[in-house]
């Protein structure tokens, strides 16, 4: 019953996952060996499994604060993306008023933005706001630029949100703000969770903004964290590749979870399973 | 802003504005508006446009503006040089050497990339347990962090280690190689990096874009006659058409701005030989406080991509 | 000449069996009409001729020819889909001629092809434009088109005309039938639409759960239902299908009579009851009925009867027409 079409395309579908897992494996186990195995067998099994390694960063106060320090700044870029932007959103979807397309296609700029293109300049506006070294040098620009695509989402979802319910709701004494709140926000999950997981992601592994934004060791987020763990331990792969594993595990499964969204943001469709 | 015509003479009946004051519309739509705007005006807007202000000067980012004056020597932070870093930049080897790096990284996308997705969406769209785990797996890259990725290659492209190690021994040479440290080598490996990096995401979107092919098309397809490279070549790919132009829309505009997979495997080195343009600017603007050149370096980036985008939007996208 | 013959016929998704064991012979330049409850198989039966689904047991042959493993191109048969699925980036000549473009055919025979099915189904005018831009029943002419031009000893279609309003199937239909009368082609066709079954068919198919319950001609099935499930299949308003006391008195599991063959009377009859409902339609009275002794019955009566709710009436199977379907399988018309 089976054909050799089949066979072959397994094939090559292993071959092209082997060349994915093996560097990635290579790098979780490599957390377990020694700086010596590590030349004989870089992309072995492990002869002899060695935990200090992943013990030591796991006791590291600084590596938790490098994640906490992330988590923090994507957490509040997500929220305030997803407020902003379905808020604006909103406006442009219900009401007509004078300038209302010149605005939207105003923010729509940012859809065609190189966003690197005016990182000085921005450098200096944070700088200048007394915001630099803080989470919200590196929060606020993010908003600015996930801004543009979520408002085109959220219109996009909102205008096919029936009117009806509106309407009824209008009927009932209930206005606008309210209505945003207690309807049209609640029934957007799909869209809130699209939006949040692809803003997170994002964030999450930004490191040109941070690289600019902070100084100070303590705020670090995780990427400036290893790229300054590599510096340090330069001699030491094993620890590189054991803090990267550490730090790559719980947002990899995370973002595996979340992938049709991540997805779905892109295509601006859903993708069946 | 918002309509004005209405306020000035007692209209007939209620106009448009007096409706949307008592309905509670204008309310709303002066509170939920502006916080968007201001933000991306601050954060995006301004400072693009302080870039073109700021990138016939030399400065180095000390005071407000470059044509400030400054009380303590008497003269403006900033000197103005015309058009010289624009000229300095199109004359710098290395600028040259990131442009053309950068036009290789879109070159690859689309080339090598693409077609790879592309095949590898058509193996595994369908639903199946088996596929839905190539496409976790595929997908994998696409979502680590490049700096983790820029981490993990240079390991593997480390000379005293990893595969680089394996092959060097392979082919018997005393000597480690080191490609990352070589000039011919460097850019490459970082091309190949890209490509392994955000191919399972051009995929994702040729997936989402073949599972809305109509099954029964491709059953009618069969049925006249279609054997399995020509219902790719002249119904799924004609079909996809709308998908292709996204994604050849992001290897663009992605490609513009590649720098966090740089910095951990060159840092743009040896002797600049591997910065895209934006390790270039970051390089050659912010390590050194070069705010005008590094200005006028973003004022490029910036007319390359808005142009490609427009032209783009205009042209091949049209109508979608 | 094109004869479809399905013998011993099994599916199986997986370790599902959906269809179990099924034979049937169907006549060259006939048109037969499939029908039975939604997921019954009717369109896995169909792709199975098609070769769009590949058989787990038994053999398909089309024209004296054994096709089961066949390739679908290679069966000489063309099929409508319920979505038309035409290819949406091609225009409507493409669309028709992309099987003679497959198939290699020179240039000029394809134009003329084309343009001779587009003549058949009155598409002239609309060769070049693109399937969006077509109303649902010229779509679906372009779905037949493309099957006409490749001129199929069989014809597959399933459920054509389920997209369109009642006014375009009805006149879809006549459509259909004259193309049959035309093209003299064995025709197998899939539908919901008793009315589309009874009005085109020469042999009706009627199935449940993969296996074929009775085949015949349409007056055939409705005169004589091989089992309750059949009448009760064929036939708008539903037979009544009595179970109880009326069956068991006469030595039969259910007692069946149809709506129009029950008489209605003020003065007496066999069973008495009450009026629950009536709808008017002028040509036809529906009455449903609750008789003593027998349940819920319907009744239908030609013209405009002014019976109301709560009004009382007698009523009198009509001789001749009852159908007593018995345990052993066998049924007594009476
Ligand atoms: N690819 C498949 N895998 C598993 N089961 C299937 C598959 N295709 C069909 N089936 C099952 O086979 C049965 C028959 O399906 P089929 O589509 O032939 O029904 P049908 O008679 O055409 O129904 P309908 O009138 O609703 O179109 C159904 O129970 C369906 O769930
Ligand atoms: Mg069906």
């Amino acid at each position: 019953m089976i054909s050799w079409k089949e066979v072959g395309r397994i094939a090559t579908l292993l071959f092209v996952s082997s060349l994915i897992l093996i560097p990635l494996s290579a790098t979780v186990l490599g957390g377990f060996k020694t700086t010596g195995e590590m030349r004989v067998s870089p992309f072995g099994w492990p002869r002899e499994w060695i935990t200090e390694v992943y013990v030591e960063i796991l006791r590291d106060p600084q590596f938790w604060t490098y994640l906490w320090n992330s988590l923090v700044i994507s957490l509040l870029t997500v929220f305030l993306t997803l407020i902003l932007g379905s808020m604006a959103a909103y406006a442009f979807a219900q009401a007509k008023f004078f300038g209302a397309n010149f605005l939207y296609s105003y923010l729509l700029l940012g859809l065609m933005f190189p966003f690197a293109a005016a990182i000085l300049p921005l450098f200096l506006t944070v700088r200048d706001m007394g915001i630099l070294d803080t989470p919200w040098g590196v929060i606020l620009p993010q908003v600015a630029f996930g801004l543009a695509f979520s408002i085109m989402f959220f219109r996009t979802f909102f205008k096919q949100m029936p009117d009806e319910l509106f309407e009824a709701a209008r009927v009932d004494g209930c206005g606008y703000i309210r209505f945003f709140f207690l309807f049209t926000l609640p029934l957007s999950t799909p869209i809130l969770a699209t939006i949040a997981t692809f803003v997170f992601v994002q964030s999450w592994n930004n490191y040109l903004l941070p690289l600019i934004m902070l100084n100070d060791r303590d705020g670090y987020t995780w990427t400036l964290g290893a790229m300054d763990y590599r510096g340090e331990y330069s001699w030491a792969w094993n620890r590189t590749l054991a803090f990267v594993s550490a730090t790559l595990a719980p947002a990899v499964v995370f973002f595996l979870a979340a992938q049709k969204y991540i997805v779905a943001g892109l295509t601006g469709g859903a993708v069946k399973g | 802003m918002l309509v004005s015509e209405g306020v000035a003479a007692a209209p007939p009946r209620e106009s448009a504005f007096q409706r949307m004051m008592a309905n509670g519309q204008l309310k709303m739509v002066l509170i939920f508006v502006p916080p968007a705007i201001l933000i991306f005006t601050v954060f995006v807007i301004l400072p693009m446009i302080q870039a073109g202000l700021f990138s016939p000067y030399k400065w180095s980012g000390y005071g407000p503006v470059p044509w400030a004056l400054n009380e303590d020597t008497g003269r403006t932070f900033g000197r103005w040089i015309g058009t010289t870093n624009f000229e300095r930049m199109m004359s710098h080897s290395a600028f040259k050497q990131s442009l053309v790096n950068t036009l290789l990284v879109i070159g690859v996308s689309i080339a090598i990339q693409l077609p790879l997705a592309m095949t590898l969406a058509l193996m595994i769209y369908r639903s199946s347990r088996i596929n839905t785990v190539f496409r976790l797996i595929f997908f994998l890259p696409y979502v680590m962090a490049e700096v983790a990725t820029g981490l993990i290659f240079s390991f593997v492209l480390d000379g005293n280690y990893g595969l680089s190690r394996s092959f060097a021994d392979l082919m018997g040479w005393e000597k480690a190689f080191f490609p990352l440290a070589e000039k011919p080598w460097a850019f490459y490996c970082i091309l190949g990096v890209i490509v392994w990096k955000y191919f399972g995401f051009h995929m994702m979107i040729f997936i989402a874009g073949l599972q809305s092919i109509s099954s029964e098309v491709l059953e009618a397809a069969k049925i006249d006659g279609a054997k399995t490279l020509q219902s790719v070549f002249l119904i799924k790919l004609p079909l996809l058409w709308p998908s292709i132009t996204i994604s050849v829309f992001y290897a663009v505009l992605g490609g513009l701005q590649v720098f966090d997979l740089v910095m951990p495997m060159t840092a743009g080195g040896p002797s600049n030989s591997s910065h895209t343009l934006v390790s270039y600017l970051y390089n050659f603007g912010f390590i050194r406080l070069n705010i005008g050149f590094g200005s006028a370096v973003g004022v490029f980036l910036f007319v390359v991509g808005v142009a490609f985008a427009f032209l783009y939007r205009n042209t091949v996208q049209r109508g979608q | 000449m094109a004869e479809v013959i399905l013998n011993n016929v099994q599916k199986r998704f997986g370790s599902v069996e959906v269809i179990p064991d099924l034979s049937l012979r169907i006549a060259d330049g006939s048109f037969t009409v499939l029908v039975g409850p939604s997921g019954c198989g009717k369109s896995t039966l169909l792709r199975m001729i098609a070769g769009l689904e590949d058989v787990s047991g038994g053999q398909v042959t089309i024209g004296g020819e054994d096709v089961t493993g066949a390739e679908p191109d290679k069966r000489g048969i063309a099929m409508v889909f319920q979505s038309y699925a035409l290819y949406p980036h091609m225009t409507v000549r493409q669309n028709i001629g992309f099987a003679l473009r497959l198939a290699k055919r020179p240039k000029q025979e394809i134009k003329e092809r084309v343009e001779e099915a587009a003549e058949i189904l009155k598409l002239g005018p609309l060769l070049d434009r693109k399937p969006r831009q077509l109303s649902g029943g010229q779509r679906q002419r372009v779905a037949i088109g493309r099957a006409i031009v490749r001129n199929p000893k069989v014809f597959l279609f399933d459920e054509p005309l389920s997209n369109l309003d009642a006014a375009l199937r009805t006149q879809m239909r006549v459509e259909l039938a004259e193309l049959h009368a035309k093209l003299g082609a064995t025709m197998i066709y899939v539908t919901h639409d008793q009315v589309e079954a009874m009005t085109m068919a020469d042999q009706i198919v009627i199935m449940k759960s993969g296996v074929i319950q009775q085949s015949g001609q349409p007056m055939d099935l409705y005169k004589r239902p091989g089992n309750p499930f059949v009448a009760g299949f064929i036939g708008s308003p539903k037979m009544n299908l009595l179970e109880g006391r009326v069956a068991k008195d006469r030595e039969a599991i259910v007692f069946g009579v149809r709506p129009e063959h029950i008489k209605v009377s003020d003065e007496g009859g066999e069973w008495r009851g009450v009026v629950r409902h009536a709808e008017h339609l002028g040509s036809d009275t529906v009455v449903y009925v609750d008789a003593e002794k027998v349940g819920a019955l319907t009744v239908r009566l030609t013209g405009e009867v002014p019976l109301r709710a709560g009004s009382p009436v007698w009523m009198t199977p009509e001789s001749g027409n009852v159908h007593l379907f018995r345990a052993d399988g066998s049924v007594e018309r009476v």
